[in-house]
């Protein structure tokens, strides 16, 4: 039994940094450009057919077809941005809305060119290693590390760059930061489109550990939420950290409480911590 | 005002003498879904243009009083209105529960949206998994039709043009009930909510009833719209309570417009027409969709009626 645990365990938790990755996104585009982007799970669903796309039909190599596909999303994420999302900044119905719209477009444009049918990509990298007794596949490993690597990188670069700083003095007082000579629209929309790169990197390292349908990014941008509401919104290391615990509970909560009711144990966490500490668990550190 | 009135008593009119001109039941049909989504869409609006509380609650309400409708009808045999009754009851006394808790709290703007969302979501669970009350997944086909008793004779609700007439009736209750509310001192209580919530509190409103009062009403009507639509479609699914049922809503009040009690119904009637009018594959059709829905929301800020008034307006001037 202990055995099962710790493999739910650990399995939440690669699980987690994948709706972690999501979470950054969220956060990030809620503090500097005030909306919530549903759509995210919509460029993660682009980005994990970027990559399948590329390896399984033109045959090129997993290792660049993740760069290549995470570029790619970030470029729709520029259009989407300069066209549609530059008119909703602050406007947070509006936002909603907007990328509601877009994930309408987005879901059947791929449905209309690759059908509903699921697609997988060979396993880039096979075999699998003993982590405290439990087997878990390679590839998964380095998934979960190459995302808290990013998550971390981009914690750093955001304490300790000009344009993190920027961006912190932003989400503080926005004037000020814009009377300091921060380029408030530059700030804005490379945030945005950073956002969606994210999403695009996590749908492509998605794409190698699961099957991929049009209808993937959905569930992931809801669960995004919750883990960046649970962090408390704009806590950069939170959102990994919300994201895991989101996975965890699921995955744990599965093996001793019906397994029909797995999406109900992260809600009612949710309600909890809202009504509780709506500043999210590690308010007042960043 | 007075011709604003006038307007709106004409349209009334000719919904009511349409069907005289409009034999074709498909029309008829697409109008009587039109109706029940406007339904839907005013009663959401009190609760968030009126009130500015933005709920993700509405389709559960909706979906609630369906599968209520149907357990009443079936387990306690009572007729349909009894039973609708007691689903809108039911839906008041859940709605009192859930914004009792939200408002309690203080929960604001988002976070009242993602707490509604989390209780829609659990509601919507319990539906799809109490197999033995909902039959799951696959949903309630309903055999029975609403029959209404009127001085020894009784008139069974099967034909289109009943439903249309039962429809509009319902629409006209729906828009006369809110504006009832919006044009009382309720009201005035809502637009000092909606407007400054903090200010209305220190000047002696009690903010928590009235935000709970429209929460109520609003979320009642929805549930007598979901006794309406099940029994009209003849089939109940848990689809009716998910996410995407509440950014229809959504969406129908925005395209309408927010300020005015009937706006809505416009972007329910349009958004309900528009996957007819425009004749393509699924596909294509769902993308076209959220086009229309992209631009309506940046081209249009204050809905159809909203701009519409504004060009009528300045070409008065």
């Amino acid at each position: 039994m202990p055995q099962i645990v710790l493999g739910q365990l650990l399995n939440g938790a690669i699980v987690g940094t994948l709706y972690g990755i999501l979470a950054l996104g969220v956060t990030l585009t809620f503090s500097i450009t005030g909306i919530v982007n549903f759509a995210l799970g919509a460029f993660m669903m682009t980005g994990a057919y970027g990559t399948w796309y590329l390896t399984s039909v033109h045959g090129v190599p997993y290792g660049l077809a993740v760069p290549l596909a995470t570029l790619g999303t970030a470029v729709i994420g520029l259009v989407a941005d300069r066209a549609l999302f530059r008119f909703t900044r602050n406007d947070l119905i509006n936002g909603l809305l907007v990328s509601i719209g877009l994930i309408g477009v987005f879901d059947n444009v791929t449905l209309m060119i690759w059908t509903s049918t699921p697609h997988t990509i060979d396993v880039p990298v096979g075999g699998s290693v003993a982590v405290f007794g439990v087997y878990l596949p390679r590839m998964k490993l380095i998934v979960c590390a190459v995302l808290a690597a990013v998550v971390g990188a981009t914690y750093f670069a955001l304490r300790h760059t000009w344009a993190g700083r920027a961006a912190h003095s932003y989400a503080q007082a926005p004037e000020a930061a814009e009377l300091m000579g921060v380029r408030t629209e530059f700030l804005q929309s490379s945030v945005f489109v950073y956002s969606t790169a994210l999403a695009g990197l996590g749908g492509a390292l998605y794409a190698s550990l699961y099957s991929i349908d049009p209808t993937i990014g959905g569930p992931f941008v809801l669960k995004a939420i919750e883990g960046a509401i649970l962090a408390g919104i704009g806590s950069v290391l939170g959102a990994l950290i919300g994201g895991i615990i989101l996975g965890v509970t699921e995955s744990v909560g599965a093996l001793f409480l019906p397994l029909s009711f797995g999406n109900a144990y992260g809600l009612v966490f949710l309600v909890l911590i809202l009504l509780f500490r709506p500043n999210g668990l590690f308010a007042g550190r960043r | 005002m007075s011709r604003n009135v006038l307007a709106q008593c004409a349209l009334a009119l000719a919904a009511v003498a349409l069907p005289v001109f409009v034999k074709n039941d498909v029309v008829l049909t697409i109008l009587v879904f039109s109706f029940l989504a406007s339904i839907l869409a005013v009663s959401f609006n009190l609760i968030f243009g009126i009130t500015g509380q933005l709920s993700m609650f509405h389709a559960a309400a909706f979906g609630i009083g369906a599968y209520a409708t149907y357990i009443a009808m079936h387990d306690l045999a009572v007729s349909f209105w009894t039973a609708s009754a007691l689903a809108a009851a039911f839906v008041v006394m859940v709605s009192l529960v859930i914004g009792a808790i939200c408002f309690r709290f203080r929960l604001k703007a988002f976070y009242f949206a993602v707490v509604t969302l989390a209780f829609a979501e659990m509601a919507r669970l319990v539906v799809v998994n109490w197999y033995s009350v909902t039959n799951g997944t696959l949903g309630i086909n309903l055999s029975q039709r609403p029959v209404l008793a009127v001085l020894g004779r009784s008139i069974t609700f099967e034909s289109t043009l009943s439903w249309y007439y039962l429809a509009l009736l319902a629409l006209f209750a729906t828009i006369l009930v809110c504006g009832r509310c919006v044009d009382s001192w309720m009201g005035r209580c809502f637009a000092a909510i909606r407007l400054n919530d903090e200010l209305g509190d220190a000047l002696g409103i009690n903010i928590f009833r009235y935000k709970l009062l429209a929460f109520g009403i609003g979320n009642m009507l929805a549930a007598f719209a979901g006794a309406l639509y099940a029994y009209f479609l003849g089939s109940i699914q848990p689809a009716y309570l998910s996410v995407g049922q509440s950014l229809a809503i959504i969406a129908m009040v925005l395209l309408g417009g927010q300020r005015r009690v009937a706006a809505p119904v416009v972007g329910a009637i349009f958004l309900t027409l528009l996957p007819h009018i425009i004749d393509l594959s699924a596909e294509m059709r769902a993308v076209v969709h959220g086009a229309i829905l992209i631009f309506a929301i940046l081209l249009l800020p204050k809905g159809i009626v909203g701009t519409v008034e504004t060009w009528v307006r300045r070409r008065a001037a």
